[in-house]
């Protein structure tokens, strides 16, 4: 009797610590629990469109059947754009709600915030939404998987473009002061060094900001013949509507994150024209697997029309993980999916392309194309440009 | 020279704007001693319900009116609901209580209109420009300048000479001595929480066609509001005009000339520097206590 009571307790005990070790956090045999955080609230809210892309992503795929069964659930947390939130938001994710990955985490500050926390708890983090040169030289990568452009390039590239193709001389660039738009100036000014021209004028503003008309009054000034934006969307609009007042009509340049359906409604004809750029085929420009795509999400979300491109973003920054996780198989662990990331090579997914990772490479995607805005829509004008493979 | 006087037409209708939101949250301090931190989703509920109202296919006129009666009466339904039941409690907990309000208009508006960035219509056009010189401004700015101004000086006149602005400064001076002469001084707080929010709704329409309409939109305005208000006397209608106009106009200038980068940290540092210069702001009367 008294062995039997002992076996019973020594089973008690090691039993249930046993499975815990087998356990993978944020699997179940039901499920596979994925994290974010992002601005849903603020004055950034207008990409928080992002995470119910991702969320419209899972619906679709659950409707399909899962992946090898388990469902896809996505926990998104509103950090209102502030790195403190961000950073108590993954605290939370990862310890008491347990996710098995992050995906996204918009905001390069944000993203800094968080970077030393998941590195050190060996958190599966996939494509952080954030300046990718953040990541040049950084050594504990295992867990971090990349397919974001980085700011400095292409502000690079595009400073590069004016001068070469547009004949610019001088550019100013307009920008948000946080990580994301000193990236963008840091490329700028590489940019200009490389193509000989100059930066003329360096004008931030803060993203909370209701009025940039001192700011257009200071471009106008700097008599640049070209200006270069990294700004939010009502930023971007703003600061173009503010030139146009003051009588300043330069050649605009813009990261991708202005490329949007939205700012021909904001900023009106003074759209037109605009060079930006894109990390994945724009939808309504011939590409018809983004089209399908963009038509799954608003079938899932109707409210993703008004934001065509962040939602599809949001498929793009789930995508390679769901490949992964396919190609992981039933028996999913964190390491299983580690190595199946490692082997995508030149992957092409519904929305994101081209997508590379190995055992020394993290950064999955190199390049950019140019588009120019015309009437109410983005025409792509290049083909791929390439830039280095850093990390 | 010509730069100069950009600058400063720039200060002067960012001013305007400054000034109404800071005359809405003065004209609830001085009655109620309650800082309304609901003050700026408030006005951005008044902008949505217009911008719904205009959707409906109402005229003009009639949807911005409903915006704004819609925010006096959010704002009186909130004092008679939440603050007048517990008017025994602590100044805080009734600054608190603003505070949860901010969240829920602000979570419904979330909710209701989702975060993308909307364009308000105006009846002036702001990509028509007049120039003096070399100084421009939209139709639009002028427009809404002059609205700030006649608004300005409605407000001023209502709470001089009309028999509610009497009643509302004898209950800002003494709620209890007018409750005993006769004033309905609970009504009156309702109708100053009403006016209060019908002000910042005005703000909020007038500011929404400049900045774009989203759940957000009146975050900058606020805190600019509230500097504006401490510049120029929490107590002081004159001193929210003054304050509001001078923030305006000294946030263009230094940006202009000294730093854009610290444009935004200049209304906290007015409000800092009038706290220790001038605590009682431009126009208000020095703090004094009977001992």
């Amino acid at each position: 009797m008294r062995r039997l009571v002992v076996f019973l307790l020594v089973v008690g005990l090691i039993g249930p610590l046993g499975q815990t070790v087998a356990q993978e956090r944020g699997v179940t045999p039901e499920e596979v629990v994925i994290g974010t955080s992002m601005p849903l609230s603020g004055p950034a809210a207008y990409w928080g469109a992002v995470g119910r892309g991702m969320e419209a992503y899972a619906r679709y795929l659950n409707e399909q059947g899962g992946i090898h069964g388990r469902r896809l659930r996505v926990v998104v947390r509103d950090d209102g754009y502030l790195p403190p939130r961000a950073a108590a938001n993954v605290r939370e994710l990862v310890e008491r709600v347990g996710v098995f990955a992050i995906v996204s985490l918009i905001g390069s500050a944000n993203a800094f915030a968080v970077r030393d926390y998941l590195v050190r708890n060996q958190v599966l983090w996939i494509t952080p939404t954030a300046d990718a040169t953040m990541w040049y030289g950084f050594r504990q990568k295992r867990y971090l998987f990349v397919t974001y452009p980085s700011y400095v390039e292409e502000a690079r590239i595009l400073v590069e473009y004016a001068a070469e193709r547009l004949g610019v001389h001088t550019v100013a660039v307009f920008y948000q002061n946080d990580l994301y738009g000193q990236k963008g100036l840091l490329g700028a000014k590489q940019g200009a060094h490389r193509a000989r021209i100059r930066i003329v004028a360096q004008v931030p503003y803060e993203v909370t900001a209701a009025d940039v008309s001192t700011e257009a009054v200071k471009l106008r000034e700097s008599r640049a013949e070209a200006v270069l934006l990294y700004a939010t969307p009502r930023h971007g609009a703003l600061i173009v509507r503010e030139m146009a007042k003051v009588g300043y009509a330069p050649r605009l340049l813009s990261s991708f994150t202005l490329a949007d359906p939205i700012m021909f409604t904001l900023a009106g004809e003074a759209w037109n024209n605009v060079i930006s750029t894109g990390f994945f085929p724009l939808p309504g420009t011939g590409d018809a697997r983004v089209d399908q795509a963009l038509g799954i999400l608003t079938r899932m979300d109707p409210a993703l029309r008004a934001n065509p491109h962040n939602a599809l973003a949001g498929w793009a920054f789930l995508e390679p993980l769901v490949e992964a996780l396919r190609r992981a198989g039933r028996e999913l662990t964190k390491e299983r999916v580690v190595s199946a990331l490692e082997s995508l090579r030149n992957w092409d997914g519904e929305v994101i392309r081209g997508v590379t990772f190995g055992p020394d490479r993290r950064q999955g995607i190199h390049r950019i194309f140019l588009t120019r805005a015309e009437g109410g829509r983005y025409v792509r004008i290049s083909d791929w440009i390439p830039y280095p493979v850093r990390f | 020279m010509t730069l100069l006087l950009q600058y400063i037409a720039n200060g002067l209708a960012a001013g305007s704007l400054y000034a109404l939101v800071a005359l809405g949250i003065v004209l609830l301090y001085r009655s109620s001693r309650v800082l309304n931190f609901a003050h700026g989703d408030l006005s951005s509920m008044g902008v949505f319900l217009a911008l719904s109202a205009l959707a409906a296919g109402w005229p003009y006129p009639l949807a911005v009116a409903a915006g704004l009666g819609s925010s006096g009466l959010l704002a009186m339904a909130f004092y008679r609901i939440f603050l007048r039941p517990v008017r025994g409690g602590t100044l805080l907990g009734s600054v608190i209580a603003t505070l949860a309000f901010a969240l829920v208009l602000s979570g419904l508006q979330v909710w209701g209109w989702g975060t993308q960035t909307r364009v308000f219509p105006f009846p002036l056009s702001e990509s028509r420009v007049v120039r003096w010189g070399g100084v421009a401004a939209s139709e639009r700015t002028l427009g809404t300048l002059g609205i700030g101004i006649l608004l300005v000086a409605g407000l001023s006149v209502f709470v001089q000479r009309s028999r509610w602005g009497l009643a509302m400064r004898a209950v800002a001076q003494d709620p209890e001595a007018a409750q005993l002469v006769g004033v309905p001084a609970a009504r009156v707080l309702a109708a100053t929480w009403a006016l209060s929010g019908v002000l910042g709704a005005c703000a909020g329409v007038l500011l929404a066609p400049a900045v774009f309409v989203d759940p957000f939109m009146m975050l900058d305005p606020f805190l600019k509001g509230f500097a504006a208000a401490v510049l120029g006397g929490m107590e002081s209608l004159p001193g929210a005009v003054v304050g509001g106009f001078g923030l305006g106009v000294l946030e263009s200038l230094f940006a202009g000339y000294v730093s854009v980068r610290f444009k935004t940290t200049l209304a906290f540092g007015v409000i800092v520097a009038a706290l220790l210069i001038r605590p009682e702001g431009l126009l208000g009367r020095p703090f004094q206590r009977r001992v």
